[in-house]
């Protein structure tokens, strides 16, 4: 496991009230694998992070990154890598070449290797025309892929991304969701979170979701999407039904949703449906999915 | 090796960002020896054109000097930190494997080269100025060094306020006054309890040393430079503690990102 984190539980005092931000939250995340963290706003995802970095102290609770305490052995730093909420994750009057020197350096790099692995990152990322433009000049998706990169210099184990496609267009978000598979392809563990339920849908092995502080559902995505699929098919046709069919597969206990658009329970019946329809033209037949943002809203709203 | 490095990087860094204020950095200048010029002026006229200022001027002109350094120095690493606590990146140098108070420390004294060339533009400027020059000696090193370890220990109290409050310029602002005060005590006319007391503000006793060598040419007493050195190691841990426990707090608090 790169990424255990046990009951951590966090409050913070506000105006003499105390808010429970987070409450017992559990995660593992292996190596190569990419898990999303779902909820609403407010619902302790940042919070949740924060801790993980080192960057808050748990009330109660603990984080290991590959058995090591952030919070007890600052070594364990070097084991993470973050881009955090927000666009400022860097300097924005220094170019890209000089964030990533700047922090490769800090991270505990050698100026050398640094340059290296800057020139490595800079054509990889594609950015290698924009190294010399002061990051403020930069645009957003630009911005977030540095700081991404200098998340990277140091070649962590973990990486925690929090929403790291906010704000960023169609192709910036492509360009992103596709470093992510290839950063989780060389074995770095992924934690990142995000409100945009297709991103995490086609990117995450495991989902986890958080509502008012707790995990309510943590599970692999596939089986996620199996467990709340059912077994329905959607059959297309090419032309309309005529009503005599209609009639039968109404009997048949088969729901028309359209002229050309029916929905049948299960597998038994779909073949009797087949039976019936024969010889109309069939234009798709499909097992109906679940998809993340119904089963998204169904447990949030469930508690 | 590492902390080598990394005072290396952060004196790229400081000279890459500087230089974009070269401008600013001039202004300042100019207008810290204009107030100075007028704080003269004002001095003259109340104590009358007849009297002579003489080593007294040369008095004047160290701790005002001495109190523009310490300046640029507490802003430098006070206000950074609430800069970068807005800008977020506060929280990318605390992801490092390095101690924060160990990486601002490494910070000041990456600053310290151009603060050291600016304070020392602004020292020939008055001298030029008011035809006043003063005489250096190698002795007015020791004491030059306390004042720095205890402007050093004061930064850190201003930049554990940063972190805690986020807001330090009012603090910054009633501190330039208090920090004026304690630079310009002339401890070194004192006598008896408040003679002693005098040993336990900060910074005031280094200043004192410093005038005594400069403008009075006064020999340096080692024993007095000792007690100097005591006086801004105890400032400095004190800088350190509070830094630690300032980290702490946020850390519990969660103030280490701009809200
Ligand atoms: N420094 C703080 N002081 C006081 N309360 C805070 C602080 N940081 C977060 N909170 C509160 O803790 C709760 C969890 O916030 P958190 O930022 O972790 O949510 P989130 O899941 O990241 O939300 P979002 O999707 O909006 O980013 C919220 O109620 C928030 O108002
Ligand atoms: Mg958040």
């Amino acid at each position: 496991m790169i990424l255990e984190s046990h009951k951590l539980k966090k409050s913070y005092r506000d105006k003499g009230r105390l808010i429970s931000a987070v409450h017992d939250v559990s995660l593992r995340i292996a190596a190569g694998e990419v898990a999303a963290f779902l909820g609403p706003n407010g619902a302790g995802k940042t919070t949740t992070i924060k801790i993980i970095a080192g960057l808050l102290r748990p009330d109660e609770g603990w984080v290991r990154i590959c058995d090591r305490n952030p919070h007890k052995n600052q070594s364990a730093l070097k084991l993470l890598g973050a881009v955090l909420e927000g666009n400022r994750n860097l300097y924005w009057r220094l170019t890209p070449a000089e964030n990533l020197e700047y922090f490769g350096v800090l991270r505990g790099l050698s100026p050398r290797i640094v340059q290296q692995r800057s020139h490595v990152l800079l054509e990889r990322f594609n950015l290698a025309h924009k190294a010399q433009t002061i990051v403020g000049a930069l645009s957003r998706g630009m911005q977030q892929k540095v700081a991404i990169m200098v998340a990277l210099i140091h070649q962590p184990r973990l990486l925690l991304l929090d929403e790291p496609t906010l704000g960023l267009d169609v192709e910036a978000t492509e360009e992103v969701k596709q470093l992510v598979r290839e950063i989780a392809s060389q074995g770095c563990a992924i934690l990142l979170t995000t409100h945009q339920l297709a991103i995490a849908e086609e990117l995450a092995d495991r989902i986890a979701i958080i509502n008012q502080g707790k995990v309510i559902m943590e599970q692999a995505t596939h089986d996620l999407i199996r467990q709340f699929s059912g077994s329905a098919y959607q059959i297309e046709l090419e032309v309309s039904l005529d009503p005599a069919r209609r009639l039968k597969l109404e009997n048949l206990g088969t729901d028309i949703e359209t002229e050309t658009k029916l929905r049948v329970s299960n597998l038994a019946a779909l073949y009797q449906v087949l039976a019936l329809l024969k010889p109309l033209p069939v234009l798709r037949i499909q097992k109906e999915e679940a998809n993340l943002t119904d089963i998204f809203l169904k447990l949030v709203r469930e508690q | 090796m590492n902390l080598i490095w990394l005072f290396g990087a952060e004196l790229k860094r400081g000279w890459i960002l500087q230089r974009r204020y070269v401008v600013e950095t001039i202004a300042l200048m100019i207008g810290l020896t204009l107030v100075f010029c007028g704080l003269l002026v004002s001095t003259q006229n109340l104590v009358g054109p007849d009297v002579q200022l003489g080593d007294r001027l040369d008095a004047l002109v160290v701790s005002y000097v001495l109190w523009s350094l310490s300046l640029f120095i507490m802003g430098n690493i006070a206000g950074e930190l609430q800069q970068e606590a807005q800008t977020g990146t506060l929280e990318q140098l605390f992801l490092s494997p390095i101690r924060a108070a160990q990486l601002l420390i490494i910070r000041a004294l990456a600053n310290l080269a151009p603060q050291l060339v600016i304070n020392l533009a602004i020292l020939i400027l008055i001298m030029a100025i008011t035809g006043n020059w003063l005489s250096f000696s190698l002795f007015a090193l020791p004491p030059l060094i306390t004042v720095l370890l205890s402007a050093y220990g004061l930064s850190l109290v201003l930049g554990s306020l940063a972190l805690l409050f986020k807001k330090v310029q009012q603090v910054l602002a009633v501190f330039q006054f208090l920090l004026f005060f304690m630079l310009m005590a002339p401890m070194e006319t004192w006598t008896g309890p408040s003679y002693l007391l005098g040993w336990l503000l900060p910074i005031t006793p280094s200043a004192g040393l410093l005038r005594n060598v400069i403008s009075y040419g006064a020999p340096l007493d080692w024993i007095l430079v000792l007690l100097a050195l005591l006086n801004s190691a105890l400032y400095l841990g004190l800088g350190l503690l509070l830094f630690h426990w300032a980290e702490r707090k946020a850390k519990k608090y969660g103030g280490l990102g701009g809200y």
